[in-house]
């Protein structure tokens, strides 16, 4: 009885050894395993971040173009001013100025003859 | 207990000490997929940026626009601010060009690329833009690039604006899909001057080569 009581015990203990070796022998590599890929996904995280932090830094530093990053980077202040009146416009004005200036110049004229007939007149 | 149910008893033991110890190494295989989730969490990225209809160009500034609906084809300058601190315009002059606004980004690149024209040049006629206001929904708008490459816009609307409410926000504000703004004077004239602007805005369509 007791002897299969030990051997049992005994056969227990060279199983759970038996086992727990290999096991103790896969931990070390699970271990860095495991620690060396989110180290490699920080490293990734990181220089994936890091490129995006220097193109925004250049691209703020200098006005210039900041086109990836899907804007415009400087932001012109009103509307553009993209027309510059036909000629035609231009010329229908100034035509109006100098019938006008015509018109005023006979009139005035006009006025000085009269009067200057009136007067011829009334001597 | 007699001596076999000891034996069965010692033998249960020991399966479930093995069994036990089997158990750590599945959980070892549990945490792979963990170990893998950077890749798996690359691959909706790399969906999500097929999503769009035409791939974003490389940046590369715009020397050509041809719109054929109303007749367009001419080289494009680059411009950029006045020191007033209002965007450059394109010079007056016979043949004049297109201008592209250099702060915005370049046609094909994710944002608003803007394109500003003249609708008259003064003693010289009508300007390159003169009919942009007859453009309508999904006419196409192709600009060559300075290394080879094409970008081609479908018009998404063609907006009148008085200028006194110049839509600054909506013509350069950010977009995440390649986008095109096509800029030029329009309305009665007021004192020799356009009251309105005719804007265009356009989204990409297509990329050659």
């Amino acid at each position: 009885m007791r002897r299969n009581v030990l051997s049992g015990a005994a056969l227990a203990c060279t199983a759970v050894l038996a086992t727990a070796m290999p096991a103790f022998a896969d931990d070390p590599s699970p271990v860095p395993a495991t620690t060396a890929v989110p180290e490699t996904g920080d490293q990734t995280a990181e220089t994936a971040a890091s490129p995006v932090p220097t193109d925004r830094d250049a691209a703020e530093a200098t006005p210039v173009p900041a086109e990836d990053r899907g804007g415009v980077s400087v932001v012109p202040r009103g509307a553009p001013d993209t027309g510059d009146a036909p000629a035609a416009a231009r010329s229908g004005s100034d035509g109006l100025l100098i019938g006008g200036g015509a018109a005023a110049v006979l009139a005035a004229g006009g006025a000085a003859v009269f009067v200057v007939r009136r007067r011829a007149s009334g001597a | 207990m007699t001596p076999l149910s000891r034996r069965a008893v010692v033998a249960v033991a020991v399966a479930c000490l093995v069994a036990g110890c089997g158990g750590g190494d599945g959980e070892g295989s549990g945490s792979r997929p963990d170990v893998t989730r950077p890749s798996g969490t690359r691959a909706p990225a790399a969906a999500g940026a097929s999503d769009s209809a035409a791939r974003p160009l490389a940046r590369s500034a715009p020397v050509g626009l041809s719109i054929p609906a109303i007749g367009v084809d001419t080289p494009v300058v680059r411009l950029g601010l006045a020191p007033d601190h209002t965007v450059e315009v394109p010079p007056i002059q016979a043949d004049d060009p297109a201008g592209w606004y250099r702060y915005s980004p370049t046609p094909g690149r994710p944002g608003p690329s803007v394109i500003l024209g003249h609708v008259t040049v003064g003693a010289y006629g009508d300007g390159v833009f003169r009919h942009l206001a007859r453009l309508r929904r999904d006419d196409g708008i192709t600009v060559r690039l300075e290394n080879g490459t094409a970008a081609e816009f479908a018009v998404t609307s063609v907006r009148t604006v008085a200028k006194d409410d110049f839509p600054t926000e909506d013509v350069y504000g950010d977009t995440a899909r390649p986008e095109l703004r096509l800029i030029t004077c329009g309305g009665p004239l007021e004192d020799g001057e356009y009251r309105d602007n005719v804007i265009v805005f356009a989204a990409l369509r297509a990329t050659a080569p």
